[in-house]
């Protein structure tokens, strides 16, 4: 395929250029992934916090199943809720079905047990003495959960950030639950696979950049931030 | 309050029993000693005292009233600070880290007077906007006592409050519990060298 | 010695097709790119055993858009296509890509829609009338939205209709047919489909069609090998067997057979004549 550099040179080109549809694609990306990783991950960290530091019947089954959550592949998480969500669904009457908020409830779904998981390590590598301190020292739960947050903050990043990256790069959730629609559901990796049955590949190879670079920043900030704790712990 | 007395405390750590029948009082204006061995339970005694962790059994009695350690816990964590072999700071300077004990609702002038008040007790003044995770090992155990008295409890339990430290700050944290005994509080030392800190003790357990 | 022995035996079965079926061919493998609309009808299932029986050619298929299709012609990554979008495909010989196009079969595109009809396209008679009525009315449409021959051909009829299909009503998919009809079914929209994807799916759908028989519905199929001029090594001897076999009196009959319940999907439209391309010089260009 002699036309890969120059597909290449007219995707950077898109890209500088500000082609409008090609950054509306991008913009809806990192809407719905933003979203859906804001609303995750406030539940997320409270079931670490519990699996971490609770003391209940079941809380070893609760790790194990997180664990296993995690290999779920993003299709069958989507395959489950479109399912859910579809007109003969249980949840059908909602009509959610290829929206924005089906999309970023399979993000949310996707992204729940690997921000459990790592903050749940992270919070485990947490000093417990910082919890007891905390609490000795006339700290309300609420503000030693805090605390507790506080000094573990570059582990919480790095499962943010990990799982953003997860998700935002993920197609096969999206295109089933988003249906691809244009300016409405269709996000990087939906239209880097349309791009590509098309054969239009500059669009797919502009979207497919921008994903490298993101993968790259995020990379680097993860990097950077696990290093942190290292020297925090 | 006079005393804290605690009465029939046992904790088996597994199979391996620590001590069973103990009786330790806690006196106001007076230290007690307890020594032993490593893994003699000295730590799992004292957290047992401040309510951080189970007895097996045990009751308090509080001057002339009797409770069970369950009913009392409670009141146990509010009135009993116990300091970590090596103190848990928090990030940030240590004067967050004062900050941090500060009861609610003190104007910002209070705030300021008792955190000063408490860092020149502690010879921290000079330290109040460093960082509190890169302190020498006695400034950070006095910076902890500090912390501690913020609360205005009735006792302090220390565990090994000494280790990791050179002479002069040894002596430096001997002073502060001497200090401290004079204001009144009920004060343990856990340590396997005891020597040190004959001068303030007044009692001794040995497990 | 051995690439002489090829060359011959090429060339022999270049030039005597007929034989071919006799002969094992040298390089049984062929990769054919088609749309999704030939897979998904069944009706390779049904074609491609009778050819391989036949010739000994076994078909790799890669079933995606027509125009992908064309591009992976384009790129010398198959050795024949099998596609429906007339004028893509006649740029494609022209710019020397493929040899020849040949006609194979047409099948037709129905509209369907919700059985409401909330646009009432049941009462129109034409595609162009339909699609005003959708368009006034606001009515939901599904579009596939990714530059396949379906696509193509819904906005070439959007055009003829004078109508520019935007707003929130009118939805680009960007995916295949299958998954547009379930969408169109979630959604309750209506949409262009063709006929085989939709008798294989109508059992679980509940649209209905809403338009069909209309002129400017019918859907040619062409098939064309790529040119062993740009990419030496397609399987040119292979592509020309099959081009050879579909438009065949044989081909043809099974195309035409192929039912699903009982419904024929596609018709038999090769011209008799190009039924001996082997007679035919070689086009140059």
């Amino acid at each position: 395929m002699a036309s890969i550099s120059s597909a290449t040179w007219q995707a950077i080109q898109l890209l500088i250029s500000g082609d409008p549809d090609l950054w509306e694609i991008i913009l809806i990306s990192f809407r719905v992934s933003l979203i859906a990783i804001a609303l995750a991950t406030p539940p997320a960290i409270l079931m670490a916090f519990l699996l971490a530091f609770g003391n209940f019947p079941g809380r070893r089954l609760l790790i194990a199943m997180t664990n296993t959550a995690l290999a779920i592949p993003a299709v069958v998480v989507g395959l489950t809720l479109y399912l859910v969500l579809s007109r003969s669904g249980p949840l059908g009457e909602w009509r959610l079905l290829f929206t924005q908020t089906a999309m970023i409830i399979g993000q949310i779904v996707l992204a729940f047990p690997l921000l459990v998981a790592m903050a749940h390590t992270a919070l485990q590598a947490a000093d417990r003495r910082a919890w007891e301190t905390a609490r000795m020292l006339g700290a309300s739960k609420i503000r030693a959960i805090w605390t507790l947050m506080y000094e573990v903050r570059f582990g919480l990043m790095s499962a943010l950030l990990a799982s953003f990256g997860r998700i935002i790069a993920e197609v096969g959730a999206s295109m089933m639950l988003g249906g691809n629609i244009l300016h409405y559901t269709r996000n990087i990796p939906t239209a880097i696979a349309l791009e590509t049955s098309k054969g239009e590949f500059a669009q797919g190879i502009a979207l497919g950049l921008v994903l490298l670079l993101l993968a790259f920043i995020l990379n680097l900030l993860l990097h950077y931030f696990q290093g942190k704790g290292h020297i925090a712990a | 309050m006079k005393q804290l007395l605690f009465r029939n405390l046992s904790k088996h750590y597994g199979k391996r029993l620590l001590f069973t029948d103990l009786e330790v009082p806690l006196t106001t204006g007076q230290c007690l000693l307890l020594t032993g061995k490593n893994g003699a339970g000295k730590t799992t005694l004292m957290r047992i005292l401040a309510g951080l962790d189970k007895p097996d059994s045990g009751e308090i009695q509080v001057d002339q009233s009797r409770y069970t350690w369950r009913t009392y816990r409670p009141h146990l964590q509010r009135q009993i600070l116990y300091l970590h072999q090596q103190p848990y700071l928090f990030e940030g300077s240590v004067w967050d880290n004062l900050a941090f004990a500060l009861t609610r609702g003190l104007s910002r002038l209070e705030q300021t007077q008792q955190i000063e008040e408490v860092a020149a007790w502690a010879g921290l003044s000079a330290l109040l906007n460093n960082k509190a995770k890169q302190l020498s090992g006695g400034e950070a155990q006095r910076l902890a006592m500090a912390r501690a008295l913020l609360r205005k409890p009735s006792a302090l339990l220390l565990d090994e409050p000494t280790a990791n430290m050179d002479h002069s700050a040894r002596l430096l944290t001997l002073e502060m519990l001497e200090d401290l005994k004079h204001q009144g509080l009920m004060l343990m030392v856990a340590s396997h060298d005891p020597d040190w800190f004959q001068a303030v003790t007044n009692q001794q357990i040995k497990l | 010695m051995r690439k002489l022995t090829s060359a011959i035996l090429l060339s022999t079965c270049l030039i005597l097709p007929v034989f071919a079926d006799e002969q094992k061919p040298i390089n049984p493998i062929l990769k054919m790119a088609t749309t999704t609309s030939t897979q998904d009808s069944g009706l390779l299932n049904e074609l491609l055993p009778a050819f391989q029986k036949k010739t000994g050619y076994e078909v790799q298929v890669t079933a995606v858009g027509t125009g992908k299709a064309l591009k992976l012609g384009e790129n010398g990554d198959v050795d024949v296509v099998l596609v429906h979008a007339r004028a893509d495909e006649d740029k494609f010989v022209e710019a020397g890509f493929g040899d020849k196009r040949y006609s194979v079969m047409y099948n037709d595109f129905i509209f369907v829609g919700p059985a409401e009809d909330p646009a009432k396209v049941q009462d129109t008679k034409t595609t162009a009338d339909a699609l005003k009525q959708i368009a006034e009315t606001k009515s939901p449409f599904v579009s596939r939205g990714d530059d396949s021959g379906t696509h193509k051909m819904e906005k070439k009829l959007w055009e003829k209709a004078g109508v520019k299909p935007e707003g929130e009503w009118y939805r680009e998919a960007g995916q295949g047919m299958g998954e547009v009809l379930q969408m169109s079914g979630e959604l309750k929209a209506y949409t262009l489909t063709d006929r085989g994807t939709w008798l294989a799916t109508m059992d679980k759908s509940p649209l209905k069609i809403v338009l069909e028989g209309d002129k400017t519905l019918m859907n040619p199929y062409g098939i064309i090998a790529v040119s062993q001029k740009r990419y030496p090594d397609v399987n040119h001897a292979g592509a020309q067997a099959l081009i050879e076999w579909l438009v065949s009196v044989e081909g043809q009959k099974a195309i035409g057979d192929y039912k699903i319940n009982g419904q024929a999907l596609f018709t038999p439209s090769a011209d008799a004549a190009e039924a001996k391309p082997a007679n035919e010089p070689v086009k140059t260009n």
